[in-house]
């Protein structure tokens, strides 16, 4: 019926009318909505330094978006770590790191850890991270000792 | 059905009254969508509320409904594309009752978001149903006056 097929193609047409105004417009002012893009996330994740929040590691660890890595020696790790963290002790790295890589790729965050606050371990394990390539690489400082006091899930062994 | 059947001459009453119910709405419109293309940050918040559309869709939304008010109240007021514009306003408008709906029966008291996009603004539920449902009614009304009254022939 035409006036079935006219009350479709002017309804396209003003609906079509409305969209590009809209998005031109939107594109153009200062305050313009994100139209694409994640959710939004309670993590806060520091664009302008390495060291991540126990909160923000434990949310993305719970999610999965986090892989953790303990910089602490072999003997250290096996005695305890974070669940699922791996091992890659600093002196290993060029070892280990190509076993892992694949593993590190697509993560939101990639953590180091060692314990206590002035161990160099995981600052260093990530500078070495980072020179690889590694995107989105953290330092839990004090890590071992923040995530134990929390009574967060841990698990010994290699 | 009848293809294309010839139109008959309405009634003096009828013309007054579609003219007037027509620039109501487009007054309506023009109003509604000031604010929200303002504060489109705003709208996104109140539309976030409702609780209604995938997260992903809200900032789109929040974008381009204000402007099809808009461009409605535009067609409206100059009386063009007027199947389109009447159809597409009793639509939005049906939609927008049965969004207040819905979320007054899941107990959600959210701010209404119709002419305004300020937070505080939210109000008596109860009292936005009545009244979106005589807007409901006009864009009803105005879409039989303006497009099927229109067409239908002559003793029918």
């Amino acid at each position: 019926m035409l006036v079935i097929r006219k009350t479709l193609m002017q309804s396209f047409f003003l609906v079509a009318m409305a969209v590009v105004a809209g998005l031109a417009v939107n594109a153009l002012r200062p305050d313009g909505l994100p139209l694409a893009g994640a959710a939004p996330s309670a993590v806060t994740l520091p664009a302008d330094k390495t060291d991540i929040a126990l909160k923000d590691a434990v949310v993305l660890s719970l999610s999965k978006r986090a892989v953790f890595l303990d910089a602490r020696t072999g003997f250290e790790f096996a005695d305890g770590h974070i669940q699922g963290a791996v091992s890659v002790p600093v002196d290993d790295f060029e070892r280990i790191f190509p076993g892992i890589e694949k593993d590190l790729a697509g993560k939101d965050a990639v953590i180091a850890y060692c314990d206590g606050e002035h161990c160099p371990l995981s600052g260093e394990l990530a500078g070495k991270l980072a020179a690889r390539g590694v995107k989105n690489v953290y330092v839990l400082k004090n890590g071992w000792t923040l995530w134990n006091n929390e009574g967060l899930p841990v698990e010994k062994g290699q | 059905m009848r293809r294309d059947a010839p139109s008959r001459p309405p009634a003096r009453a009828e013309v007054w009254l579609f003219t007037a119910l027509r620039l109501f709405l487009a007054g309506l419109f023009a109003y509604a969508s000031l604010d929200k293309i303002a504060h489109p940050d705003q709208f996104a918040a109140i539309l976030r509320d409702y609780r209604l559309l995938p997260q992903a869709a809200v900032p789109f939304t929040a974008v381009v409904l204000p402007w099809l008010e808009a461009v409605l109240a535009l067609a409206l007021a100059l009386g063009k594309w007027r199947e389109g514009a009447l159809f597409l306003s009793a639509a939005l408008l049906a939609v927008f009752w049965a969004s207040l709906a819905v979320n007054m029966s899941r107990g959600l008291d959210v701010s209404c978001g119709c002419f305004s996009t300020a937070k505080d603004s939210g109000g008596n539920m109860a009292w936005y149903l009545v009244r979106d449902g005589f807007f409901v009614l006009a864009g009803l009304a105005a879409w039989h006056l303006g497009v099927w009254r229109r067409r239908r022939p002559p003793g029918g």
